[in-house]
């Protein structure tokens, strides 16, 4: 690219954020451009180059503006900048919080509270010192993606790279260790071409070219979510992919913010994508009071959002879920285990939709582009976990999908590029039960649980019996339910009640860790294995079945109060004791 | 100041008009249409697409009757809205012009009505409780200033009445009522009913009836939100009621159809999820000033229609109003968890509790309708279930307290179920179970 001829165009199309311009020289697909409207420039990426009907020497070229075009009338200025949509990489990315396009929120609103065409304010903080440390010295050859040195970010250490761009180069001259800002140059590399280039603790990277792994890997490593009904019978591993659909009101965000603050991993990146503002906020700002499950350190040390939020430009919303899994590569080349929080994806395929509508595509399914499922498979793909860094890429995206109905194209292509499967019903959110993951029909994992395969698949066997019971009970009634299939009802109901049912906002019930889920198991595995003998004197099978949900009533109730309390060793230990005396009926001999 | 002129309108469609080539227009500048030999002002319309060969306006009071000879006067800005003090106890248009017979209106400022996102930095996170009066509101879903929360109701429910019903009970400085496509006997029920609670004289009411024109209806949300957005800035707590936003949605399908979008589902654009956004929004308790609460109204035949289910996916929450009764189990209100952990010890238990017996119930009529709910507890349930739609989801009775919305919970419960059968905890029961009359202060 030759930077000193300056190529630009002009508009001769204007339409909501999909405009045309004629260029005068050459424009390269993908390359960002700015439009001059009124005194300010927007942002705006090449989608296509078309032929000119009016000059068969020069083309046209279609933009997607990332900004609010009003004011923009024919023949406004187009200038090329010949660098694809690209993300700032480097030392304090965490604990920043972001637009769609990696403005930095808090810096813009000290120019104003509300978002403004044209207001632009650096990604990373470009006052503030990192202690660099060299790890290479003049002479030494490296690669792009080899370190040159580190920073120590919070509790991490933050390695400082070659950008990956790079092929083989040399080092001429490297700072010693000091204080420096991400604006100075910390290095001087030559290439093949032995033309020198300045390296600082930061650099850029297009966004649409994933960041390399050392060595891929089968996710393996199960992650404690915290969520009960997750890591007992629909687990994701560290690097893995789960789609995460449901209606509105069915739980997403609850769940998507219990992830946030339980999961356990080194970094949580949020990519708020076209949804609502509120929800971002509540996590930047409260969830910066809670303590990192791990550290103990703020929530925030170990987080970056992304605040793309429904409000904001559509066409940002495709860029924002790409910045944030580049973000999340990059940590993950760094060695770290990365969960990609990107909510929601269907607001990302909309945005894909909306701008095809405009460009005149032929539409598929539901007006989205025919090749939406490829789409959606090649950002999948971009998880992964890493052996040779160590570190791993988690990535759960929800879905919402219209009408609630599982059968639309978004999450069709999800189910099919994911490894697990979280899907929402609305039958149990209007019930109430909290998260309303259908554990029957809608639950799917290719990872390993934290229990043995028989033990999760003995409670998935009960509880399908225990809802066929729940079928027969609603078509012909209870009376004709013989006894031990009603226990086997009262079994099933109360690992849903105890178990799969979680207090999202109560202090010791939101979060269950490995050891305690191992305690549940036990005593799940004792209550589902023993056939209990409820007798009543006088024969009466109904009474009987009165006084059996009785029993089982208690038993939730304990159960429940166990939940909610229990946190010794010993009180630990009361559950299995308790299933115990349960099944034996030993208090009521 | 000499403005510029267009003298010749190339194509005229509903609602829409075009010009041939590029008379300088920017995107959404608004323009005059003139009375070709008399200059007399005609209607006012908007740039929505330009390219060097034609420029398309979509005008505001309707293409009926414009001539082809039409001049197109250009005003170089976008619409703005007027804001003034003197606006409360006024009615407007959807662009902001008195439509309630009275004198004009000398504007102190002119707003920008492209809804520019707040920096989420610049919200705080909501916690004040909004109390409405209402059981199933107060009890089981919360609000909270700054909401944003639609009633969804069949066309022929009270969903007018239930907007204005909260609305007289919130506690807000100034009420912006934004009526877009309403009838004329709605209109007139709001302003009967804002005059007798005495809420007039803090009110502004924009309205756009059936059969106005469509654009009119298309910006009014808009330019009230603009006006709304303003007081909040100023530090005032707005309440917004939009109704019926369905109305809206389906002005927004017609405009994008004349303008040959390729229609996602049921023939609106693509971009209603976003168009639906921009507007709610709006609503936000903003860090150093006021807050603006947003409260819709989506008529529907189905929740999985475009527009409630587009709806649902960005407000939080939604009222679910079926057979005069609002329900328990579609309703939600999603920051509920704000507000209602530091009221009465009771409070979040019992709504769990009181839900969860009421989806077994649920069941147990389903069971019923087809002779299965023939166990002594089912028939408990049914009787609970009847209790619960009569006393509890019904939002027209006498205002109640949360205090004594929660001691009529106790009341149906304790009158169907033993303590046991309820899944509260005993310390609970313990503490309300036998709760006399006498000791409530009744």
């Amino acid at each position: 690219m030759n930077s000193n001829s300056k190529r630009t165009g002009v508009l001769i199309s204007i339409q909501d954020s999909l405009v045309k311009a004629r260029y005068n020289e050459n424009v390269i697909m993908g390359e960002t451009a700015e439009i001059l409207v009124e005194g300010k420039f927007l942002q705006a990426e090449v989608l296509q180059i078309v032929s000119d009907p009016k000059n068969a020497k020069l083309g046209i070229v279609e933009m997607q503006v990332f900004e609010d075009l009003t004011g923009a009338k024919i023949g406004d200025l187009v200038v090329f900048k010949g660098k694809a949509l690209s993300v700032l990489l480097g030392p304090g990315l965490l604990t920043s919080i972001w637009d769609g396009l990696q403005n930095a929120l808090y810096p813009l609103g000290k120019q104003d509270s509300y978002l403004k065409p044209g207001m632009r304010a650096p990604a990373l903080d470009e006052e503030k010192l990192w202690d660099f440390t060299p790890m290479v010295k003049p002479g030494d050859t490296l690669y792009g993606g080899h370190a040159i040195g580190s920073v120590p970010e919070g509790r991490f250490i933050h390695k400082i790279l070659v950008p990956f761009g790079f092929g083989k180069c040399k080092i001429q001259t490297i700072i010693e260790s000091s204080l420096v800002n991400i604006t100075q140059t910390v290095a001087i590399v030559t290439d093949e071409h032995n033309k020198e280039h300045e390296l600082k603790l930061v650099f850029s990277h297009p966004v649409k070219s994933p960041i390399p792994f050392m060595e891929r890997s089968i996710p393996k490593k199960t992650i404690s979510t915290g969520v009960r009904v997750i890591d007992l019978l629909a687990p994701v591993a560290y690097g893995g992919t789960v789609g995460n659909p449901g209606p509105f009101g069915a739980g997403k965000t609850v769940l998507q913010h219990s992830l946030c603050k339980y999961a356990l991993a080194d970094i949580i990146i949020m990519a708020a994508c076209g949804e609502r503002a509120g929800e971002a906020v509540e996590v930047f700002k409260d969830f910066a009071e809670l303590d990192d499950p791990s550290t103990g350190e703020s929530l925030m040390n170990r987080m970056c959002i992304f605040g793309n939020t429904s409000s904001m430009p559509v066409a940002a919303r495709e860029a924002s879920v790409f910045i944030a899994l580049t973000v999340g590569e990059y940590y993950r080349y760094q060695g770290y285990n990365v969960i990609l929080l990107a909510d929601s994806t269907s607001r990302w395929a909309q945005a894909l939709r909306e701008r095809s509508g405009r460009q005149g595509d032929i539409p598929g399914p539901e007006a989205f582009p025919m090749d939406i499922p490829d789409q959606i498979k090649g950002m999948y793909q971009r998880a992964g976990a890493d052996t040779g860094s160590g570190g791993s890429l988690t990535f759960i995206g929800t879905v919402s999908p219209a009408g609630g109905n599982f059968q639309e194209p978004v999450t069709q292509a999800t189910m099919d590029s994911t490894g697990g499967f979280w899907g929402l019903s609305q039958d149990r959110a209007d019930a109430k039960k909290y998260p309303a993951i259908d554990s029957l029909v809608y639950t799917n994992s290719v990872y390993d649980s934290f229990i043995s395969k028989e033990d999760r698949d003995q409670i998935l066997k009960t509880l399908q019996e225990a809802n066929d019971i729940d079928q027969t009970i609603s078509t012909i009634g209870l009376k004709k339910v013989p006894v031990e299939k009603y226990v086997l009802y009262q079994k099933g109901q109360t690992i849903d009640f105890c178990v799969l049912q979680q207090d999202a906002f109560h202090e010791l019930d939101a979060c269950t860790r490995p050891e305690r889920l191992q305690v549940i198991n036990m005593a799940i595995q004792k209550l589902i294995k023993t056939p209990i003998h409820f007798s009543n004197e006088e024969g009466d099978v109904e009474e009987l079945k009165e006084q059996i949900k009785t029993e089982f009533d208690q038993l939730r109730l304990w159960w429940k109060d166990w939940n909610a309390n229990a946190k010794s060793d010993a009180e630990l230990a009361g559950l299995p004791e308790q299933i115990e005396n349960f099944v034996l009926q030993e208090q009521y001999a | 100041m000499i403005r510029k002129e267009i003298n010749r309108i190339s194509e005229v469609g509903k609602a829409l008009i075009s010009v041939e080539g590029n008379p300088g227009v920017a995107l959404n500048h608004v323009v005059e249409l003139l009375e070709a030999d008399t200059n007399q002002s005609l209607s006012f319309a908007k740039a929505i697409n330009i390219t060097e060969d034609t420029t398309r306006f979509q005008v505001f009071n309707g293409t009926q009757g414009l001539s082809t000879k039409t001049k197109i006067r250009m005003h170089e800005l976008p619409l703005t809205a007027g804001f003034s003090h003197k606006m409360l106890g006024r009615s407007f248009d959807g662009v902001g012009h008195v439509n309630d017979g009275g004198p004009d209106i000398l504007f102190e400022k002119e707003l920008s009505t492209r809804l520019d996102t707040l920096n989420p930095t610049a919200r705080l996170v909501p916690k004040q409780p909004l109390w409405t009066g209402i059981p199933m509101i107060d009890v089981f879903n919360t609000m909270v200033k700054s909401q944003k929360i639609p009633i969804f109701a069949g066309p022929t429910e009270p969903y007018n009445r239930l907007l204005s019903q909260i609305a007289q009970g919130a506690q807000a400085d100034i009420i912006i009522f934004a009526g877009i496509g309403l009838k004329f006997d709605e209109y007139h029920y709001f302003k009967e009913e804002l005059s007798k609670s005495g809420n007039m004289d803090k009110t502004i009411m924009f309205s756009h009836l059936a059969g106005d024109s469509q654009i009119k209806g298309l910006m009014l949300p808009d330019v009230a939100l603009s006006v709304a957005r303003e007081f909040g800035d100023q530090g005032k707590d707005v309440l917004v009621l939009l109704t019926d936003m369905t109305n809206w949605s389906n002005i927004l399908r017609n405009v994008a159809n004349y303008q040959d979008m390729i229609p996602s589902l049921q023939g609106y654009p693509g971009s209603l999820y976003s168009e639906l956004a921009k507007r709610y929004e709006v609503a936000a308790d903003i860090d150093g000033a006021g807050s603006i609460t947003i409260i819709g109204a989506t008529t529907m035949e189905s929740l999985e229609d475009p527009v409630p289910d587009n709806t649902g996916y960005i407000t939080e929450g939604q009222f679910f109003l079926e057979n005069g009764k609002l329900k328990l189990a579609r309703s939600l209100s999603r920051l509920k968890q704000q507000v209602n952990g530091g009221t009465r010890n009771d409070h979040r238990a019992v709504m769990t509790a009181m839900a969860s017996l009421l989806a077994d119930a649920e069941k147990a009529y389903e069971a019923a309708e087809v002779g299965a709910a023939n166990d002594a507890f089912s028939q408990k349930l049914l009787r609970y279930r009847k209790d619960f739609i009569d006393q509890i989801e019904e939002p027209f009775g006498e205002p109640l307290q949360l205090e004594a919305a929660l001691d009529l919970c106790w009341d149906v419960l304790r009158k169907h179920f033993e303590p046991i059968e309820t899944g509260l905890s005993k310390k609970l029961t313990d503490q309300y179970w036998d709760l006399k009359d006498s000791e409530k202060g009744i």
